[in-house]
């Protein structure tokens, strides 16, 4: 090795550990530095966030908040392991399915004397509907900054090629109920594409179903939680309905079988309204509507998906977390948070305000499916140890997902594994 | 068995290898060409072989969304450090457990060898209590110091100990009685001899540095300290939904460059594999 | 250090200094493995004495509570319902893929072996998968593997009905084996490929002269001499297929039912997805009692398998 090349190596590995020991941690000493776990990593999510973050720190020069993009699938994975080794951070967005564990595990801060001590906060105007969630006895432990209701979009022209009547039609004649809506599916499925699909569903996400069985009344496990209602009279109707849509009529796409209805090969999905983004453009363009769901046997209903932020009881500053979370979220931020996240505050639920930040969708559907929905949804179910539930019902389930599967024995047998985790 | 084929015997190899090459080549079509499609038709069924239409601005998009630039840098200079010190250490360690006698050899061997047995899984919780208390928490010293110290290493020091195992020892004698020590001894005779089994121990380094997924995870929060695979989840709508073009263009870019590296050096890395003589 | 050597440093300790050749010998060895020891020591067998540690816990980490609970998380090993079906699962999908990858390789390696045009291209592309980020492989599979997906409608093109691929147990576990295999094959195949240029090639020759035919060669000359490898290499298959769930994650998530949950991925949902720390650490020492024995046995059964040992 001659000179030369020793130096150049020697610069090389230089270049190599000196950014490695710059990105050495930069603790500010005097300021308090707060941290948010979210799963979103969208620019235009963080550019608002860092702007709100920055009006706080104007009143509050001490202040930094750094927003921690972590991956959603991995998110409570990350969140548990963050916790676990001793790092919470100082506020995180909570999954409405796992807010039972975190509401009741107390490891969140309690917010309303915050809030209610937050000046203009007005803390009436958040719904008691979406804040039913992420309270116990009487007090807040997180605030659903998204509440966002399941409807069904439609694929007109696929439906009327089918020879069937929209769901705007059948709205409008007042029969919009799930005989006639699988009917239209199942017409769908026959002309050779497919009918309905539950997204995200996959035949793992059950807790999705809810979408459907609300409509007959069903539920996983009685309000208290206690008690396992998988084999209640409500949920075998339900659950049959949706087997005998997907192995009778081929209504719904079967197990192990993918389709976007985004593609634009399938009459009808269930899912948020927020995928309206996904709707293609251009020469892939079809004729689409956003209707509510139909009504079941027990009549109309609606279901919706919710995340809330809480503020971690363990973390370096709880206080002052609380206190900037009381910011994010006074009546001012919360009409920039809805531009992203269907508001919980009364005050916002207007199609005027909603409109705003929707273009894609009409003030008729705005005030139909989601004013409607907010207001009378019930949440997804969740549950205290939610994940493992989760999973033990997904394996046992599996074996309902075959053509000659006997519904009420199935059901039976989730019960029977769940009991214990109830 | 290196000899010319027959023709038909040729043919037939090609054959083979073509109908072999299907479930091996076409994923990573599928990625590369999926990067330019629009995001309805990715998962369209049944998937167009070759794009409709074709849409580079997702690869600029990249760069818009993440500081993508800063990323691959980050990867790219951690495989480096990681493979640089591997190579150092586990060949140190690795010509300690071939060459020299010392009492209790065989038991430490036994014990660095622990490392290979353990899924990362398993450690990654402790691991995180104890950089959190060294105040390397999003920062990249868990990426660097695990892997060429800890368990991933491990790898490393067993390759290059059955490599001197296997290195005739003569050499090294003559510079004995000439006085040498170990240390120039292992410098300037052993770890010259020792390139081949140093190429295959830097591309598997290099590569498991360059894939890591879960450590960096959880060890890192702020983008620009992320490392691509984690990037690569990055990439999503205003609503948190997937943006799969962005993210199989970016995937892709993670991609080439490793495999146009294994082009130029495979041949190298092959026939230097060959005479490691990774022997039991 | 033997004994005589000892015995011969004592009797001239007089007569020599200190720092004999062995003794500095010796101290180089521990200077030499010191880097390496210290950080097992660190990273490796300090972080497994915590696991075992929390083994003994139950730890809710939510809660935040640490109670010391003794033994009890490993006598819920022998009371969970779920965990043989989980180990059995775990042995067929371990042997599954140590047979399959091994045998690829092997088949790959004798192919790239040949002296062909192009084979450098062919070699890069059978070892492409190795570097394509595992997210993008593992979503095409899910996608190819689908009861309407390309796998299926290739078969229906010859006039087959293909199976549901991920929604039968059987034909679950395949697929995430043959995906896994695909995906991490090139490893292996390299390592073959190596050691069969590594093979004298004056043997074949002398095979040839004496008449035997090309599979008796490979038997009696080739599979002897590359079986150091062999061993190698099915170890750390063996090891590494301990250590697979990412891929089971997407493609079945362990299911149906949990046909397809092996050990690592049990003990990531107790720990991680259950938040159930302590068991989640008792299924982590569990494992690594496994993959130890095993690894111990292999070691042990080289004299047999392998041909000459240095």
């Amino acid at each position: 090795m001659n000179h030369l090349t020793r130096l150049k190596s020697a610069t090389a590995l230089a270049a190599l550990i000196v950014p490695l020991a710059f990105a050495g941690n930069a603790w500010a000493q005097d300021t308090v530095n707060l941290r948010m776990t979210i799963w979103s990593a969208n620019e235009a999510h963080l550019a608002m966030f860092n702007e709100i973050a920055a009006a706080y720190q104007a009143e509050n020069p001490n202040v930094t908040v750094t927003f921690d993009s972590l991956p959603f699938d991995t998110y409570t994975t990350t969140l548990t392991t963050q916790i676990a080794g001793g790092n919470p951070p100082d506020l995180a967005w909570i999954l409405e399915t796992t807010a039972a564990d975190f509401v009741n595990s107390g490891a969140l801060a309690p917010l309303r004397e915050s809030f209610a001590a937050a000046e203009g906060y007005e803390l009436d105007d958040v719904t008691e509907q979406a804040t039913a969630l992420w309270s116990s006895d009487g007090e807040l432990y997180a605030y659903p900054f998204s509440t966002s209701p399941f409807a069904i979009f439609a694929n007109n022209d696929l439906i009327t090629e089918a020879g069937q009547q929209t769901p705007a039609e059948l709205i409008a004649a007042g029969e919009w109920n799930w005989d006639n809506a699988i009917a239209i599916a199942a017409a769908v499925a026959d002309a050779g594409h497919d009918g309905l699909i539950v997204r995200d569903f996959n035949y793992q996400i059950w807790q999705n179903l809810a979408s459907i069985w609300r409509g007959w009344g069903a539920s996983p496990w009685s309000e208290d939680g206690d008690t396992c209602t998988f084999a209640d009279q409500p949920m075998v109707d339900a659950m049959s309905f949706i087997h005998n849509a997907i192995f009778e009529t081929g209504a719904m796409p079967g197990p192990g079988e993918s389709v976007d209805f985004f593609a634009g090969d399938a009459a009808m999905t269930i899912t948020q309204i927020s995928r309206a983004s996904l709707l293609p453009q251009g020469d892939d363009a079809f004729d689409w509507d956003l209707v509510p769901l139909p009504a079941g046997p027990a009549g109309e209903y609606a279901v919706i998906g919710q995340a809330g932020i809480g503020v971690f009881a363990n973390g370096a500053n709880p206080e002052v977390a609380t206190d900037f979370l009381a910011f994010m979220t006074n009546p001012e931020n919360s009409r920039k948070l809805a531009q992203f996240f269907p508001p919980a505050r009364a005050s916002l639920l207007t199609a005027e305000t909603l409109g705003l930040t929707n273009p894609l969708l009409s003030p008729e559907q705005l005030e139909s499916v989601v004013i409607a929905g907010i207001t009378n949804g019930v949440v997804l179910p969740g549950h205290e140890g939610f994940a493992q539930i989760q999973q033990t019902v997904r394996a046992e389930l599996d074996a309902l997902w075959t053509p000659d599967a006997d519904v009420e024995a199935v059901l039976a047998s989730v019960c029977d594994r769940i009991g214990s985790l109830l | 068995m290196k000899t010319e084929l027959a023709p038909r015997t040729k043919v037939l190899v090609y054959g083979l290898m073509c109908v072999l090459l299907i479930p091996f080549v076409f994923p990573t079509w599928w990625m590369v060409t999926s990067s330019v499609k629009p995001i309805s038709q990715i998962f369209a069924f049944p998937p167009d072989i070759i794009p409709r239409s074709f849409d580079f601005t997702t690869y600029g998009r990249v760069f818009e969304l993440q500081p993508f630039a800063q990323q691959y840098w980050n990867s790219a200079y951690i495989a480096a450090l990681v493979t640089i010190g591997t190579m150092l250490f586990s060949s140190m360690a690795g010509y300690a457990f071939a060459r020299i006698r010392f009492p209790g050899a065989n038991l430490l061997f036994m014990v660095v060898l622990l490392g290979l047995l353990i899924p990362s899984e398993v450690t990654i919780v402790p691991l995180f209590q104890m950089f959190l208390s060294w105040g390397m928490i999003n920062t990249h010293w868990p990426l660097v110091l695990v892997p060429i110290f800890g368990a991933p290493s491990v790898f490393a020091t067993f390759v290059m100990r059955q490599f001197f195992i296997a290195l005739p020892v003569e050499l090294e004698e003559a510079a004995r009685v000439d006085g040498l020590g170990r240390f120039k001894i292992f410098w300037t005779i052993a770890l010259p001899l020792a390139r081949p089994a140093l190429a295959a121990v830097a591309i598997f380094t290099f590569l498991h540095s360059w894939n890591l997924y879960l450590e960096p995870i959880v060890f890192l929060s702020s983008p620009d300290r992320f490392t691509l695979p984690q990037a690569l989840t990055q990439f999503t709508d205003a609503y948190g939904g997937a943006l799969w073009n962005v993210q199989l263009a970016a995937a892709s870019m993670t991609a080439l460059p490793v495999l146009i590296v294994f082009i130029i050096a495979q041949k190298q890395f092959v026939e230097g594999l060959a005479h490691t003589g990774l022997k039991g | 250090m033997t004994s005589s050597a000892t015995s011969m440093a004592v009797r001239e300790k007089r007569k020599r200094p200190f720092w004999t050749m062995e003794r500095r010998d010796a101290a180089a060895g521990y200077l030499f493995i010191a880097p390496q020891l210290a950080g097992i020591t660190l990273f490796v067998l300090i972080p497994l004495g915590l696991v075992f540690w929390y083994s003994l816990h139950e730890w809710n980490v939510l809660a935040s509570t640490f109670r010391f609970i003794g033994t009890e998380n490993y006598e819920r090993l022998l009371t969970d319902r779920d965990l043989p079906r989980v180990l059995g699962a775990t042995a067929i999908f371990s042997a599954g893929l140590v047979v399959l990858n091994m045998s690829l390789a092997l088949l790959l390696a004798v192919l790239l072996n040949q002296k062909l045009a192009g084979i450098t291209i062919f070699r890069t592309l059978f070892f492409s998968p190795v570097v394509v980020s595992l997210v993008a492989w593992t979503i095409v599979w899910s996608f190819l593997l689908q009861n309407n997906g390309g796998i299926n409608g290739m078969l229906a093109a010859i006039g087959v009905e293909g199976p549901n691929w991920l929604r039968n147990p059987t034909t679950a576990m395949i697929s995430v084996i043959v995906v896994q295999v695909f995906k991490n094959v090139g490893l292996n195949m390299i390592l073959f490929l190596a050691a069969l240029q590594g093979v004298p090639r004056e043997l074949y020759e002398a095979a040839r002269v004496d008449g035997a035919s090309p599979f008796k060669q490979f038997r009696r000359i080739t599979l002897p001499l590359i079986s150091p490898t062999v061993l190698l290499t099915s170890i750390i298959t063996i090891v590494g297929s301990l250590q697979v769930f990412a891929q089971i994650a997407v493609l079945t998530q362990g299911g149906p039912g949990i046909s397809t949950t092996v050990l690592v991925y049990y003990l990531y949902q107790q720990a991680f997805q259950f938040h159930l720390f302590g068991y989640g650490s008792t299924l982590s020492i569990l494992l690594f009692v496994i993959v130890a024995v095993l690894t111990f046995a292999q070691w042990q059964m080289r004299r047999k398998i392998v041909f000459y040992e240095n």
